[in-house]
């Protein structure tokens, strides 16, 4: 097993060399970082020239690369502007943990980066747990009662969840469960943020905030993930195993527990497997909303602004991510089901 | 069977148990104290460990309540010298204030300096090269250290300093030959030639010498300066607190200031998302908000608790028309061409159907905003378009298949009139290029719109943008002068500014060149005599307005929501929360 996970994290590393090098050429096609420099409109011509000799981004594009990965500290840079190089680069590059500084913020990227992962997180983790437990719960009960009443209805709800726009979710939400119901009396959740600052950052007003984004996230996700842990369960269901399961006497609870269940489970977990790396990534429209501030956020408003080392440090880490979570996903299969095994 | 449905469960109850512990332990920019509603001021929880200012007997001012308020993008940097963004600029009235404010009715207040230099307190000199600036000495920095000249003189030296790389070194790049201190309270900033504007543009930030100084000293640079992200030592009536990214800042009453303010708490929410803040705003959880736009006014003030202000700051959207022979349709080129597209288009409906005709009316140049710059003397061109067809009759554009699109043959070859419209993809511009179009059609004008969100719109010349390569005949957007209230206009029409593939960062993208034009706008960056210069932008505006290669079509003042919780808040264009010590939450 150790032998295992060793040869696949081997086999990584020329994996995202090849990542990196494609982004950052895909990264070019982006506009020029000091268009507007965020303004509302183009800077000076002599702000322009300069900020892009400074920045270093009238370089040629693998040069710029270069500095990328193994940075600076190599090569000097000119600075004053009069085509000679004076001043020595302190820049260390990505292979010794150096992701570069933001265009935009000048800050650290892996400052940038660990400020919004907690949020992130938090929001994510929270959304997945009650999308995990609603959809087996949902999907299990309506499979267990194909085509009742119940499960009729909870397929109607399913699709009308699944079509919704995360936007127009996400809007409607908050203006019935925070505007509206703030007008009429009755006890209401907060539009925007994380938390209210009369009453100060506690796990009260945490919750109180995640409420609305973490249901937005849920709802659309249980409708789509219930359907699939309903037919798993189905597939399952009509198995000679649980025939022969209850024909031995189980209860058809038993059955469905003990039997069903378990196999039917691995396709689920595939699925949770391959969206753990993206839960890193934040959720772009549902943060964006509620104001929460994620990873996803970050991503959208470096990517308006071609802020390339930051995009570079983020999908770098979210490729790496996927990278082990994959890992991750294969050996907890065998771990889960015996019958696989790894080698 | 069962130890592995366990296991599957262990799994996701770690899940639930990692997602709690995360927000249990909730992270923050800087560790600081728990919000308290009130203090008495001073004693414990001063933001700055080294102070201990102010030991007499006048009794500590006490402050209360919080102004919250929602900006739709974050700051990307406190130190304003490194953020060109609206949003970094106005929240410096907070904490940072520069030598003096322009308030509500566009009077100069003096903050850091004792009184505003002119020729007659002998702040002017004559040939108008010198400018002797005089501190208050009343002014001290948050932590009790006083301001002094010194800090002038090092603000200068860190926007010029080959190691940072600030956003902007306008206008001392430019014009500013020398800064001396010769006293604490004295300086002097001297100019290579006349400089009109310098009221608007200098100092209008001050940074803190004894904060910075180590940080320059020890790594070359303040790019990298913990100031610039949590400045804790400040000059205004408000002291930073904390910022977390893409959440809040947080700024707490500044006891130590001149102006002590009544309020406890400034508490400003990122809500990135236009429909999310107009949430906020209508259930009451921002007191203050800002980019809305005038359909939304309605809305807001239904609720009978919030009041929509509107403050001019320089800005008009308008129509910028592409004159460069190389890259423009050639029946731009033709002056009365452009001035019967003027004609044929209705601003006065456009503005009463979409926007608000009174606080959005037709604008005619270009400073109409910028008052008194505009040329009150030069209406809109009317809505004519019986004339606009007669013009273009005249310059040779006729209908010569009946496709209802004019025409004219250049070089043996039948060209249609068919115009490259562009602007970006908000979507009042689309609705506004919709009606344009049929109203074109009307005299056989045909327009081909184009839409390019707004980071490729403002791209330049290298990296495609399309109106510095000129792919257009009329580019729309909102714009500005230089600087305001003061203009210093503008780089954006002078001969040697035309961008191309030899001048790649020039901001001429309209390929006009007049050397008469030139030559205005020099003179108006140099002329010190009030009247000499009004008459000089009379001037430009006139040799514009003839020319047509400016289209005015409303007045795009900031619109602001304030909620009536929030007493006394009188915006500014220039300085928007120039009052800011005087605001008061009504319990």
């Amino acid at each position: 097993m150790a032998n295992y996970i060793l040869r696949r994290l081997a086999q990584a590393i020329p994996q995202l060399f090849i990542i990196s090098v494609i982004l950052f050429a895909l990264m070019q096609g982006f506009g020029d970082p000091v268009a507007t420099l965020g303004a509302r409109t183009p800077p000076r011509q002599e702000d322009k020239e300069r900020l892009r000799r400074m920045l270093g981004l009238d370089q040629p594009m693998y040069v710029q690369y270069l500095v990328w990965l193994i940075g600076n500290d190599w090569m000097k840079l000119d600075m004053d502007g009069d085509g000679v190089p004076e001043t020595p680069g302190q820049r260390k590059g990505i292979l010794r943990g150096d992701f570069g500084n933001s265009l935009v913020t000048r800050r650290p990227v892996l400052e940038m980066i660990a400020d919004r992962l907690p949020n992130t997180l938090l929001l994510m983790l929270t959304a997945e747990a009650v999308i995990i437990v609603a959809s087996l719960a949902i999907g299990i009960y309506s499979a267990a009662r194909q085509y009742s009443l119940a499960d009729n209805v909870i397929t109607a709800f399913s699709f009308i969840g699944f079509s919704m726009p995360v936007f127009w979710l996400a809007l409607t939400l908050m203006y019935i469960f925070a505007v509206n119901f703030k007008r009429w009396g009755l006890p209401y959740l907060p539009t925007v943020g994380m938390f209210d600052p009369a009453v100060g950052k506690t796990a009260g007003e945490l919750a109180r905030h995640l409420v609305l984004p973490v249901a937005t996230l849920a709802i659309i996700s249980i409708a789509g993930y219930s359907r699939f842990v309903r037919s798993s369960m189905l597939e399952v269901l009509n198995q000679d195993y649980i025939r022969t399961a209850r024909a031995k006497g189980l209860t058809r609870s038993q059955a469905l527990w003990r039997h069903a269940l378990q196999n039917a489970a691995l396709p689920f977990i595939t699925i949770i497997g391959l969206d753990l790396p993206f839960l890193l990534a934040g959720a772009v429209v549902t943060e964006r909303i509620f104001a929460w501030p994620g990873m996803g956020r970050l991503f959208i408003d470096h990517t308006e602004r071609s802020d390339y080392p930051v995009l570079m440090g983020i999908l770098m880490l979210i490729a790496a991510a996927v990278v082990v979570f994959q890992i991750i996903t294969d050996v907890f299969y065998s771990f889960l089901d015996p019958r696989i095994r790894l080698a | 069977m069962m130890k592995r449905l366990s296991r599957l469960s262990t799994t996701l109850s770690a899940l639930a148990a990692l997602s709690l512990a995360l927000a249990a332990c909730a992270p923050a920019a800087t560790p600081t104290a728990a919000p308290q509603p009130t203090q008495p001021a001073g004693a414990t929880q001063g933001p700055a460990p080294t102070s201990a200012p102010a030991p007499t007997s006048v009794p500590a001012p006490s402050f209360s309540g919080t102004a919250k308020i929602t900006f739709t993008q974050e700051p990307d940097n406190l130190n304003p010298y490194y953020s060109s963004m609206f949003f970094s600029q106005i929240t410096t009235q907070f904490w940072l204030k520069g030598l003096w404010s322009f308030d509500d009715a566009g009077n100069v207040i003096p903050d850091l300096a004792a009184e505003i230099p002119s020729a007659a307190n002998g702040g002017v000199s004559a040939d108008g090269k010198t400018i002797t600036l005089k501190l208050s000495p009343d002014v001290t920095w948050s932590d009790g250290t006083p301001v002094t000249a010194d800090d002038l003189v090092f603000t200068y030296d860190m926007i010029m300093a080959d190691g940072n790389v600030v956003q902007s070194r306008y206008p001392y790049e430019d014009y500013v030959a020398g800064v001396e201190a010769p006293d604490a309270q004295t300086v002097v900033v001297t100019f290579s030639e006349p400089f009109a504007a310098w009221q608007t543009t200098l100092f209008k930030w001050v940074l803190p010498k004894h904060i910075l100084q180590p940080v320059f000293d020890q790594a070359g640079t303040i790019d990298q300066a913990d100031w610039n992200r949590a400045p804790t030592v400040g000059a205004g009536p408000f002291v930073f607190d904390e910022w977390e990214s893409g959440s809040h800042l947080s700024f707490r009453a500044n006891p130590n200031w001149v102006h002590p303010p009544k309020l406890e708490q400034i508490f400003i929410q990122i809500v990135p998302d236009d429909a999310a803040q107009e949430a906020a705003i209508i259930a009451g959880d921002t007191d203050i908000g800002v980019f809305l736009s005038s359909d939304q006014i309605e809305k807001l003030e239904a609720g009978g608790n919030v009041e929509v202000v509107a403050v001019p700051s320089g800005y008009s959207e308008a129509w910028f028309l592409n004159v460069n022979p190389d890259t423009a349709h050639p029946a731009m080129l033709d002056v009365n061409v452009r001035k019967a597209i003027a004609l044929a288009t209705d601003r006065f409906t456009i503005v009463n159907d979409l926007l608000v005709s009174t606080i959005n009316p037709v604008n005619a140049n270009f400073w109409d905003s910028n008052p008194p710059f505009g040329a009150a003397d030069l209406a809109p061109y009317p809505y004519d378009p019986e004339q606009a067809k007669q013009l273009l009759e005249a310059a040779g554009w006729t209908d010569s298949d009946g496709d209802g699109i004019r025409d004219k043959v250049i070089d043996g070859e039948k060209v249609d009139l068919q115009l490259r419209y562009i602007t970006n993809d908000r979507e009042l511009r689309k609705n506004v290029q919709a009606v344009v179009q049929q109203q074109w059609q009307l005299v056989g004008i045909a327009a081909d719109l184009q839409n390019y969100s707004s980071d490729v719109f403002w791209n330049g010349y290298n990296d495609g943008g399309p109106q510095a390569q000129g792919l257009y005949d009329i580019a729309e957007y909102s714009s500005t002068p230089n600087s305001f209230p003061d203009p210093d206009s503008s780089d954006n029409w002078l001969c040697s500014a035309i961008s191309s593939a030899d001048n790649p960062d020039g901001l001429n993208w309209q390929g006009y060149c007049n050397p008469q034009m030139d030559e205005l706008l020099k003179q108006q960056a140099v002329t010190l005599d009030a009247a000499a210069r009004l008459q000089l932008y009379q001037d430009i505006q006139t040799l514009m307005y003839d020319e047509v290669i400016y289209i005015g079509l409303w007045h795009d003042p900031d619109l602001w929501s304030i909620n009536s919780r929030l007493k006394n808040v009188r915006l500014s264009g220039a300085s928007q929360f120039w009052n800011a010590d005087q605001w008061e939450v009504t319990p």
